[in-house]
């Protein structure tokens, strides 16, 4: 074999420079061709193809087999639907996140061949871990034993099980999740650091003030911001009362009603685009007891009073989701969906903060805070993806939106038409992910009575989710 | 809009669209006809060796097949359409497949409105087109067709071979001036060449060469000489091979062009395999010279001889885009009939129905490299082989490039990056393209099921 790689490698030579390669040739390949230098080149072609292999310029390595996860997959039947769903046309806007948190809710995991996480996604499901550290190539020993997280054996898990691990931990014994954290935190890079951090938002305490106050100096932006937020909401505001009172300047806190006296909290009109500039920017900085104190209030008086318009909502709202305390947050919360008067995308920092089952809770009167397309009744919903009664859609407005959108894509009117089919393939994948399984056969069987046709591909969501019968409770 | 034989004559293009479709209206042509609703498809065995897909909505009598025709309504849906009018019954009721459903989502309601008005101020008629075709053949104008296909065919082997008295010498000049400079700028040179060949009617020769350059520039960029000098030997055996015996339906195909679906269907040297075939996967590419080509492999589930099956078809690039005509992993019976060749491969779908009973790929040869060097004896010109591998995993250098690797440690480098899952599957049985250098994985079974590669 090397004679031969050596005699190729003459005959490659040769050619390199232009000049005839016959002389090159072994002896028998030159009996053979004489002095047709074609029929070399086809006898040295032949030969490098069928003799010769190139071989690894480096050891292969063998990844070991790709883990099982603790759940049966989508059913056989569907996973041809389930790709498709995946596999949205690129003028729509993808839907993989909510999809795979949807099949987790069912209690079915996705198959490899059809969906795998990336090794940056973060996001999937706990389900997912065994194939995240697989993905990461973290190999370090998964199954320990029934052993607690502990800051003796914190190195000896896989990132992911490790903050798996330190979640459940948390929400179980937050002193002693708070002891691994304050010790192991420090030597995890900025982006893991902050997600040990997040993970101290389940039953945050006095007792956590102090580690929270050694992170002011921590050398990322985001850990900084994280601590000061946490601080803000068990009422240690770091920022200054001269930025809380520039702020108190811009906005009016007074008592009107002639018969009913209340407080109310307002936005000061302002002259100049950068004063409404500054406001801004003071309300990302400044917390909500910083401002309280300057306005001579409480929180709680504070989020029982604002009336404004919709941009100043969303501002007010990330600010007392940042720093506020947890009953601010609940009762501005509260307010806002009693007033009716606010897009439910201005309460998604708040309803953040509550737990999930507090989310789930809420779900059917927020949705009907949402827009025909209901984004963000999508995002609250989170991991509780799929458990929406048919009742709930009913009352929203996305429900009258399906109805006149489905009798225009069936009429005569040809714009009404072109316009009702990219409105109906917003919704209606979104619906089909939010409703349970009664819930989307029921919807299946008014859409095909309101003459819509079976086969569109924007019912295959509502298709999948009537077809995918829970595994477990979720 | 109701479907009716008045609507069809109003909607189809022109009388002998009405003409071709009656000489579709045989069942047998027809492997699977369903409907739903108002929905009807089916799958029509036409002149390509993938089957056309056609589905029509009776509602407003809109319509859409995978076939190439420019026309609208083509004849194959003119025929699904005309078939259901004339007996609805024949249509199964049946679950909407995935590609019906596809269609709903991309179509534009409306457009057979405009058809039809078109087609009312130009009278067709369906019955005329049956008369048509239950038609006589002219025995003197059939003998004049032939004598003059016979000139046709003797002007071509004449042009051919001044054809490749030019390719030889382009060859010959390609070497002389150094084959790095070749490999450094083959596009032009290749297209010169190809140009050529095409004016000398040796356009399957010509789109083999309009390729070469995208085949040569996929590789790094020490591998390429080695890969030209490859490509040439092919080109000088082909070539050689033609002018010993340019009547060889074989060489006249991969110099010329193919033989229609009815030649080989008719010529009796032809090799009939009746089995149970497993799709593997489809790769469909635009090439230079505007056409798309669309190969689909099939598997032979059945133990036989002939372990593989390509169906190749090319279609215009400006048809637009085409669906697949099958989804990988669906497995039929079919009596498949293969294009005559030293080593058959490319075939045609002469008969087909429902997969029967339970089937499991066939065991891998000992050694699956001696099939390929088997198979490059009988026809060194051959650009790929299929193969099927034995049991293996896929490995990663550390700069990631990745490789097929056997138990006993023999590696062939893949030519794409595989699914991530590949990484972490144990491989039982896989079918793959090697071409020499690069191993294209088409679809593999392993302790996780089936997974299917982007060959």
């Amino acid at each position: 074999m090397h004679d031969l790689d050596a005699s190729l490698a003459e005959l490659r030579n040769a050619w390199i420079a232009g000049r005839s390669a016959i002389e090159s040739a072994p002896p028998a390949w030159r009996d053979a061709v004489g002095e047709d230098e074609l029929a070399l080149i086809a006898l040295a072609g032949h030969a490098s193809d069928v003799l010769t292999r190139r071989t690894p310029g480096a050891a292969l390595v063998d990844r070991p087999l790709l883990p099982h996860l603790n759940a049966p997959f989508v059913p056989e039947a569907l996973r041809a639907r389930f790709r498709r769903l995946l596999a949205r046309p690129k003028n729509l806007p993808s839907l993989e996140q909510h999809l795979i948190a949807f099949i987790s809710a069912r209690g079915v995991a996705a198959h490899p061949a059809d969906w795998m996480p990336d090794a940056k996604d973060d996001w999937a499901p706990d389900l997912y871990a065994p194939w995240l550290d697989w993905i990461r190539a973290d190999t370090r020993a998964v199954a320990l034993s029934d052993d607690d997280i502990s800051n003796e054996n914190y190195e000896l898990w896989s990132w992911t099980e490790r903050r798996k691990a330190l979640a459940e931990l948390r929400a179980r014994d937050p002193a002693a999740a708070l002891a691994i954290i304050a010790a192991k935190a420090g030597a995890e890079p900025a982006e893991r650091r902050v997600r040990l951090i997040e993970l101290m938002q389940v039953h945050l305490s006095e007792a956590d003030a102090e580690f929270l106050e050694t992170l002011a100096k921590d050398r990322s932006d985001r850990v900084r911001s994280l601590s000061r937020g946490f601080l803000a909401r068990l009422g240690r505001a770091g920022d200054t009362a001269a930025l809380a009172a520039e702020l108190a300047a811009m906005m009016s806190f007074e008592k009107v009603g002639l018969i009913n006296r209340r407080m109310r909290l307002r936005m000061a009109a302002l002259k100049t685009g950068a004063q409404h500039q500054r406001r801004h920017e003071l309300m990302q900085i400044v917390s909500l007891g910083g401002l309280a104190n300057a306005l001579g209030a409480t929180e709680l008086q504070l989020v029982e009073a604002p009336e404004w318009q919709l941009e100043e909502v969303h501002a007010f709202s990330a600010m007392t989701a940042e720093t506020g305390s947890d009953e601010a947050v609940r009762t501005l919360l509260t307010h806002l969906v009693r007033e009716r008067e606010t897009q439910l995308s201005a309460l998604l920092p708040l309803t953040a903060r509550l737990s999930t089952a507090e989310r789930a809770a809420m779900l059917p009167e927020l949705m009907q805070l949402d827009g025909p397309v209901p984004e963000a009744t999508l995002e609250i919903a989170g991991d509780r993806i799929g458990a929406l009664p048919l009742s709930a859609l009913a009352a929203s407005p996305a429900y009258n939106a399906i109805r006149a959108n489905v009798e225009a894509a069936a009429g005569a009117d040809d714009n009404l038409r072109r316009n009702a089919v990219p409105i109906l393939e917003q919704i209606l994948p979104r619906v089909g992910l939010l409703l349970d399984q009664a819930g989307a056969s029921a919807l299946l069987a008014q859409l095909t009575s309101w003459g819509l046709s079976p086969a569109e591909p924007m019912l295959d969501m509502l298709h999948f989710n009537a077809a995918l019968t829970p595994e477990t409770t979720p | 809009m109701t479907l009716t034989r008045s609507a069809i004559e109003a909607m189809a293009p022109d009388q002998s669209a009405l003409s071709a479709a009656s000489a579709l209206l045989k069942p047998a042509k027809w492997p699977v006809r369903a409907q739903s609703g108002p929905l009807i498809w089916g799958e029509c065995q036409g002149s390509g060796a993938n089957p056309y897909r056609v589905v029509a909505d009776t509602s407003d009598i809109g319509s859409k097949c995978t076939c190439p025709s420019r026309k609208f309504p083509c004849k194959h849906a003119i025929a699904l359409m005309w078939m259901y009018v004339d007996d609805a019954a024949a249509f199964q009721p049946g679950a909407i497949p995935p590609w019906v459903e596809d269609w709903m989502g991309r179509r534009r309601k409306g457009a057979s409105g405009t058809a039809a008005a078109t087609g009312a101020s130009n009278p067709k008629s369906m019955a005329l087109a049956q008369e048509d075709a239950g038609k006589p053949l002219d025995p003197a104008a059939e003998a004049r067709k032939q004598a003059s296909a016979a000139k046709r065919a003797q002007d071509t082997r004449n042009a051919v071979r001044a054809g490749l008295d030019d390719l030889e010498a382009w060859l010959t000049d390609q070497l002389r001036s150094g084959i790095t400079t070749f490999v450094t700028q083959p596009g032009e040179r290749c297209r010169r060449i190809a140009a050529r060949l095409v004016d000398a009617k040796a356009g399957a020769l010509a789109g083999r060469i309009d390729e070469m350059p995208s085949r040569l520039l996929a590789l790094p960029t020490d591998e390429r000489v080695e890969a030209a000098i490859s490509e040439f030997g092919k080109l000088v055996l082909l070539m050689r091979a033609w002018r010993a015996t340019p009547d060889d339906p074989e060489l006249r195909r991969e110099v010329v062009s193919a033989e229609t679906r009815d030649d080989v269907l008719s010529n009796p040297d032809s090799l009939h395999v009746a089995a149970t075939w497993e799709v593997l996967g489809e790769r469909v590419s635009t090439r230079r010279d505007g056409l798309v080509s669309q190969a689909t492999w099939l598997l032979n589930l059945d133990p036989h001889a002939q372990l593989f099956a390509l169906l190749l078809d090319f279609f215009p690039a400006s048809a637009g885009k085409r669906g697949a005509a099958f989804v990988a992993g669906d497995r039929f019976q079919a009596e498949l009939v293969f294009y005559p060749a030293r080593s058959p491969l490319r075939a045609v779908i002469a008969s087909r129905a429902d997969a029967q009973g339970e089937h499991s790929w066939p065991e891998p040869p000992a050694d699956p490299l001696a099939a390929y060097a088997a198979s490059k004896l009988d026809a060194p010109w051959r650009i790929e082989a299929p193969l099927l591998l034995p049991q293996g995993r896929i490995a990663a250098e550390a700069s990631g490039r990745a490789w097929w690797k056997a138990p006993s440690g023999g590696a062939l480098q893949l030519r794409v990056s595989p699914p991530s899952l590949a990484f972490g599957a144990d491989i039982s049985k896989a079918a793959a393209l090697w071409d020499g250098a690069r191993l294209g994985m088409i679809a593999a079974q392993s302790n996780w099921g089936r997974i299917d590669f982007n060959a």
